[in-house]
């Protein structure tokens, strides 16, 4: 077997299970909040939280854009998290919505009188657990959302790494099995089975 | 003994359910970052003298969704019906159909039994991503109320389980390897440091 063949052999195993250990927390939440979102009848009080209203006064917010003031409005009011506008905002306001998976805020502010109006939700446990599934802050069928909090993006990009990580694996597997001397013919069954029932939903067929 | 058992297990399962890691891990990044850019409205298809159940002014959930989906194959529709809104002003029933590769809205009146479609086909990524998102939480009361669904329920609830036992069978696969135990634990560290490091940065 030529040199670097046999170090690609090498290291394809490895990288299996060493992807595999590092994303080893990664794919627990994403399995079991996966099994979560498709099996809500399990659970009682799952979107069951805890809302507290306050309207304080705030320091007109500084910055010229839609953002930038809306940022300078959470840092006064100490939110965090990827922010939702209205489509169209009412003649001297800002009104916006803030959420993270542990808690949203609804809040609406008053230029002129400089004062807000915040509703605050704070969410029990196993629902922010199984918000981190979709918390992308962008939504494919509503083109105009985008991600606007750094960590929303950090949160973003270690889905995508898992993603990238499971491809790598999937891929690598298949060339550990064909490699093995036995196991090949069960093995180009159980994956054609495999492979079969997937193309059946892929393909519209069910 | 057991050693060889998970080890072999790890491998078929692993096998099986590779088509659907890699449908669920190439959706992610349409979902992350895709955007869908629906083409001009679809054309309408009308339909006419159709067998057209009654009782939509009364019925709810499931059993008017399951009498909504006996209209469907006059239609040459098939799929799942994503929810049912009653219009009792106009006796209209309006409600969208989906599968993966096609959805279709579909508006009825109940009174002069006619309908119309509108069809749309999926791309490929929308299809995978529209594999990865159902059944999920949204409307439970109706969700599955079509075969295809139903199935695929089973197969993606499969898929976890398979994969959370091959994840704890490869723990112990790696455990095995007596020489590899050191680099693992650093990785497994590094891996449960970034993804704790992250969870506190968007809860704090």
């Amino acid at each position: 077997m030529p040199s670097f063949a046999r170090d690609f052999e090498f290291w394809n195993r490895r990288f299996h299970y060493y992807l595999g250990l590092y994303f080893l927390f990664f794919l627990w939440l994403f399995s079991l909040t996966g099994l979560m979102l498709n099996h809500q009848g399990w659970f009682t009080d799952l979107y069951h939280r805890h809302e507290t209203q306050y309207d304080p006064d705030i320091e007109t917010p500084a910055g010229d854009s839609q953002l930038s003031q809306t940022l300078d409005v959470m840092r006064q009011l100490n939110l965090k998290g990827e922010i939702d506008w209205p489509a169209a905002q009412p003649v001297g306001h800002i009104d916006f919505n803030v959420s993270r998976p542990n808690g949203a805020a609804q809040v609406r502010v008053d230029l002129n009188a400089r004062h807000a109006y915040v509703k605050e939700f704070k969410n029990g446990t196993l629902h922010a657990f199984q918000i981190f599934h979709t918390f992308s802050g962008s939504r494919f069928n509503q083109p105009a959302s985008s991600r606007d909090w750094a960590v929303t993006s950090a949160w973003v990009l270690a889905m995508d790494a898992l993603a990238a990580g499971l491809i790598v694996m999937v891929v690598g597997s298949y060339y550990m099995w064909w490699r093995l001397k036995k196991r090949k013919t069960l093995g180009v069954l159980v994956l054609a089975g495999g492979a079969l029932s997937c193309w059946v939903f892929v393909a519209g067929v069910l | 003994m057991l050693y060889r058992w998970l080890r072999d297990l790890h491998l078929y399962f692993g096998l099986f359910i590779s088509p659907f890691i890699l449908l669920f891990a190439v959706s992610v990044f349409y979902l992350n970052h895709g955007k869908l850019i629906t083409a001009a409205e679809p054309p309408v298809e009308t339909y006419r003298d159709l067998d057209v159940p009654d009782g939509f002014d009364r019925l709810k959930g499931r059993e008017a969704v399951d009498r909504a989906a006996g209209i469907l194959p006059q239609l040459r529709v098939s799929g799942e019906v994503g929810y049912l809104r009653y219009v009792a002003r106009d006796r209209h029933l309006l409600f969208p159909v989906s599968k993966a590769g096609s959805e279709a809205t579909v508006d009825v009146d109940l009174d002069a039994r006619t309908a119309t479609v509108k069809r749309r086909s999926m791309s490929l990524l929308e299809s995978l991503s529209y594999l990865h998102k159902i059944p999920g939480p949204h409307n439970v009361a109706i969700r599955g109320n079509w075969i295809g669904t139903g199935i695929w329920r089973l197969f993606a609830d499969a898929t976890i389980y398979l994969l959370l036992f091959i994840s704890l069978s490869g723990i112990y696969l790696w455990w095995a390897i007596k020489a590899e135990r050191r680099i693992g634990f650093a990785l497994l560290a590094s891996g449960a440091f970034t993804f704790f490091g992250l969870i506190y940065a968007v809860v704090r």
